[in-house]
């Protein structure tokens, strides 16, 4: 069966407010609907998304190998990086929540920007990935990305609330400012991708 | 008709109420025939900014801890990171946990409103595209997710106690959740563009 795009026909889509428009190159035009900006494909898709993944990668260092938070009981440090949290809810037995952390703090990241990654290299380099595989792929990323955050939501809720002195401290680390940054810049990759670009990259090819 | 996530041009078919018009292509559900989702969503998002100030000016919970106890809200909790100066946290957790959840209701309020009440104005139109637009950074659910975890990890040093804020939050979350989830973003569009034709 044969598709045609509306780019190929000469149309353009305003993504908010779903009316089709006619398009004029070389014009920057808005939508006489409501007023959105209208673009055939998001402008420079490709290489924002590589600048804000690439970024969050290097980040990503930094932000298991820091301290996230420093427990100070009974006047004794302890700080503990992501992992080393986790490892704590593993030894006070509670195995769903370290499972849901480990989840959401590091598989959750990994997975998202070595996904990104995969998609971006496929279209780089013509590895043969089905859309359907990279549709869905790109749609689950696009879905868990803000679950990450629950980490530093974590941090800050213990931070705020043992504040007892003499007693208990909870302070954050500078790997929470690290892994916040992260985790925003991964949404912004995921953001900035436009989804159509999978498509015409299959057909430049057939 | 257009697909917004794959570009297919699609012939314009004829749906049955209730039901959903999915691209052939890539899946992506292109429009919904649902009707009469703006009253049930007003109604939600009135509920939620019931819920809103309990849920932020009372303690979430009350922790015990060596004879010592001490209330937190959630406010005072973005506090605390600024004190520290850890300024990225606290001004995410703030804005994620509270402004842009709110700043989402009194938008969604508004546009509702307006459309069951006959007005309009164009403002309405960049008003429901900032609602789109702050979806993913409203984060009431992960939050929430964070407040358990907290618990369960202050568990083994302190005696907790839910208060009644985090009851508000939750219904505040439920509320906000169901109020997104009812509405029919093609049906507003298509009101907003009815109304916008018949004032000029
Ligand atoms: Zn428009
Ligand atoms: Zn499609």
């Amino acid at each position: 069966m044969n598709y045609y795009t509306g780019k190929e026909e000469g149309l353009v889509l305003c993504t908010e407010c779903h009316t089709i428009h006619q398009f004029i190159p070389d014009v920057l035009m808005h939508c006489n609907r409501c007023g959105a900006e209208l673009n055939q494909r998001k402008p420079n898709s490709l290489a924002r998304t590589w600048a804000l993944l690439l970024s969050s990668m290097i980040l990503f260092i930094p932000a298991n190998m820091l301290d996230i938070m420093n427990v100070t009981y009974f006047g004794q440090d302890d700080p503990s990086t992501i992992m080393g949290g986790v490892i704590v809810l593993i030894q006070l037995g509670s195995y769903p929540v370290a499972f849901v952390v480990f989840v959401a703090s590091i598989l959750v990241p990994l997975f998202k920007m070595f996904g990104i990654l995969m998609i971006l290299l496929s279209l780089k380099y013509h590895i043969d990935l089905t859309d359907k595989q990279r549709i869905k792929m790109f749609r689950v990323i696009d879905f868990i990305g803000r679950w990450s955050m629950l980490d530093i939501f974590v941090i800050s809720i213990l931070a705020a609330l043992v504040n007892i002195s003499g007693v208990a401290v909870i302070t954050a680390g500078a790997g929470a400012t690290a892994f916040s940054v992260v985790v925003v810049l991964t949404i912004l990759a995921a953001n900035s991708f436009d989804t159509r670009l999978l498509w015409d990259y299959k057909k430049l090819r057939s | 008709m257009l697909c917004a996530e794959c570009d297919l041009l699609i012939q314009n078919k004829i749906i049955e109420e209730g039901s959903y018009l999915k691209c052939p292509r890539c899946g992506h559900v292109l429009y919904k025939q649902k009707y009469n989702t703006i009253i049930k969503s007003l109604a939600l998002s009135i509920t939620a900014l019931i819920c809103f100030y309990p849920a932020v000016t009372e303690p979430i919970m009350s922790l015990s801890m060596g004879g010592k106890e001490q209330h937190q809200n959630i406010i005072e909790g973005a506090l605390v990171l600024l004190k520290e100066e850890h300024y990225i946290v606290a001004v995410l957790t703030f804005m994620c946990s509270l402004l842009i959840p709110l700043f989402r209701l009194l938008l969604l309020f508004y546009v509702t409103l307006s459309l069951s009440v006959n007005y309009f104005s164009p403002h309405l139109f960049w008003t429901f595209r900032l609602y789109h637009y702050m979806e993913e950074w409203g984060m009431l659910d992960v939050y929430m997710l964070g407040v358990i975890v907290s618990v369960v990890k202050l568990s083994s040093m302190a005696e907790i106690q839910f208060g009644f804020g985090f009851w508000m939050y939750a219904m505040l979350l439920i509320c906000s959740i169901m109020a997104n989830n009812e509405l029919n973003h093609h049906e507003v569009w298509d009101r907003l563009l009815a109304k916008k034709k018949a004032f000029q």
